[in-house]
């Protein structure tokens, strides 16, 4: 038998792999899982004219236009919660740096899922007397059904060139496992993306998913790049093995009331730090990772 | 009992409101209802459910995070829920029926805006966005509505952007559109509104200890009709309430970053 395709790549490769302009999804949600490591790779290769979609976002956001690579922002909400506002996000959006396509969480899922279906549209009650409605009279159109006369919101498709995700482990091979399960919208941008890279904790042997098929959460034929990036999701928690980094985002938040200290903040702790390892390092290292880390059984 | 802050007679108020029957969720920055589902889980209904970050049901924190959408709010539950395919087939098929949330904006009719202040295209405040609120005011039928800030930018005659779905454009509009139920009161840090039963405009239903009608008048920024008798009082809190909601159900004070 032929061996098999690897479909490892690092995260240089993988981020190497997104043009100029690109519609890309990125996954997790508010604090939580989000593939950061990619994203922060992607941010210091300086891109441009990205179209980011993200359901629930708030710091992937921030970072990519804070590098300047963003010409619109598609999402439900951007901030960064407890915390505070998204401040970069914020300042591009009131400056006109930035566009802002703003939906709602379900009219995006469900145009993520008219995109992974292939539909002409899917079909909710939300948005229904909003003004997101007329903000969208193309994508987001007012129906009624033909039999019932009920109203209801058509929600188009949202293709992405390509789609983030974060997870527990993969093989090579480009099975990837969510443990102990998906939670967030991953599945979504997943599905509706003609390329999905996903970030893992771990590659394992192809043999785990054989060992428990029931628990493989996204099969290879429709996982095009794996990137092992163990802690990929920090700042973000990566459910059940680590938490937010709370700190962090105080830190941010705080450096933010000030141009000299924000720049600073960026330069030491998020841009400037070459590889994962050292970006790690700039947080606290080992320190910090000890400090989020959750014991799981 | 006078030994209580605005953010306990909030809660406390909020939490009265839900019974066994109340099958809610939440979402981001969501602490004064998750006190409030946690404290009527605790007091008088002990079969309500709550779904933590709208994942984790049955969820039993020990302490409330800085993120009300985070797993540390996750502790003690019975399933986490996957977001697409379980949450939002409950929310949208009513299993669910209780939703509760904020805006910068409110209007008479219970609508909020969370989106821009000014025009959406050149907004003077770009805002976090209207999030899962436009969804879920229009699926859910019992809506709660609360702010910690009572002034006339908050209660505006007009949003800027109508981001959730209050009663709409009032009357029988939420019908019309095929929505379920509507907003049935909205708690501030100054008194409880209710809402007309024909207009659906918002009137006050009881001013909070010390608080005059006058006083509720000068805050809101949209007609409020004169009340036809004399205005109820609050109910304040019992002590066994208020330490319950300190000593168990948030120890670290989360709900009062609402208060800043």
């Amino acid at each position: 038998m032929a061996a098999h395709e690897s479909k490892l790549r690092t995260l240089e490769e993988a981020a190497e792999l997104i043009p100029d302009g690109a519609t890309i999804g990125i996954g997790g949600l508010s604090m939580n899982g989000a593939p950061m490591a990619f994203v922060r790779t992607l941010a210091r290769r300086r891109v441009k004219d990205l179209t980011v979609v993200a359901v629930v976002a708030g710091i992937p956001i921030e970072w990519l236009v804070a590098a300047g690579c963003v010409r619109r922002v598609v999402s439900g909400l951007v901030s960064l919660e407890g915390f505070g506002l998204a401040p970069r996000f914020r300042a591009a959006v009131q400056a006109g740096q930035v566009e802002i396509e703003e939906y709602s969480e379900h009219t995006l899922i469900c145009r993520l899922q008219a995109a992974a279906h292939r539909l002409p549209f899917v079909p909710t009650r939300a948005g229904l007397g909003t003004d997101m409605l007329g903000l969208h009279p193309t994508t987001l159109r007012l129906e009624h059904d033909p039999v019932s006369e009920e109203p209801y919101v058509a929600c188009t498709p949202l293709p992405l060139d390509f789609g983030i995700v974060h997870a527990t482990e993969a093989s090579t091979r480009g099975n990837v496992r969510v443990d102990p399960k998906l939670i967030w919208m991953d599945g979504e941008v997943a599905r509706a993306a003609a390329t999905t890279i996903v970030t893992v904790e771990r590659i394992v042997p192809e043999a785990t998913f054989v060992a428990a098929p029931a628990r493989t959460t996204y099969p290879r034929f429709t996982v095009d790049v794996v990137v092992e990036a163990p802690w990929g999701a920090y700042p973000t928690s990566a459910f059940p093995r680590y938490g937010y980094d709370g700190d962090f985002f105080r830190s941010y938040v705080q450096a933010h009331t000030d141009p000299e200290q924000a720049q600073q903040f960026w330069s030491d702790r998020v841009d400037g730090p070459d590889g994962h390892g050292s970006f790690l390092d700039a947080n606290g290292g080992a320190r910090t990772l000890l400090s989020i880390a959750r014991r799981t059984s | 009992m006078s030994d209580y802050s605005i953010d306990e007679l909030m809660v406390v108020t909020l939490a009265r409101e839900f019974t066994n029957d109340t099958r809610a969720f939440n979402g981001a920055v969501s602490f004064v209802p998750v006190c409030a589902y946690l404290l009527a889980r605790r007091t008088h209904a002990p079969e309500l459910v709550w779904a933590a970050s709208s994942i984790a049901i049955d969820a039993n924190p020990a302490a409330i995070p800085e993120s009300t959408l985070s797993d540390g709010l996750w502790n003690g539950a019975s399933m986490l829920s996957g977001s697409s395919y379980d949450f939002w087939s409950f929310a949208q098929g009513r299993r669910y029926n209780t939703f509760a949330f904020r805006g910068a904006q409110m209007d008479a009719y219970g609508n909020v805006n969370n989106t821009v202040i000014g025009p959406y295209e050149s907004p003077k405040v770009r805002l976090p966005g209207g999030g899962g609120m436009a969804d879920l005011g229009c699926m859910l039928p019992l809506i709660y509505l609360w702010s910690t800030t009572h002034d006339p930018r908050t209660f505006v005659e007009k949003l800027d952007f109508r981001s959730g779905m209050g009663w709409g454009d009032g009357g029988d509009d939420r019908a019309r559109l095929g929505l379920p139920g509507g907003p049935q009161l909205c708690v501030t840090n100054l008194c409880v509104f209710e809402f007309d039963p024909d207009s659906k405009r918002m009137r006050i239903r009881s001013l909070h200890p010390g608080v005059a009608v006058e006083q509720v008048v000068e805050a809101t920024g949209f007609e409020l009709p004169a009340p036809t008798g004399p205005v109820p009082v609050t109910p304040e809190p019992t002590a066994e309430e208020v330490r319950i909601l300190r000593e168990e159900v948030d120890p670290t004070g989360a709900r009062l970053r609402e208060f800043r």
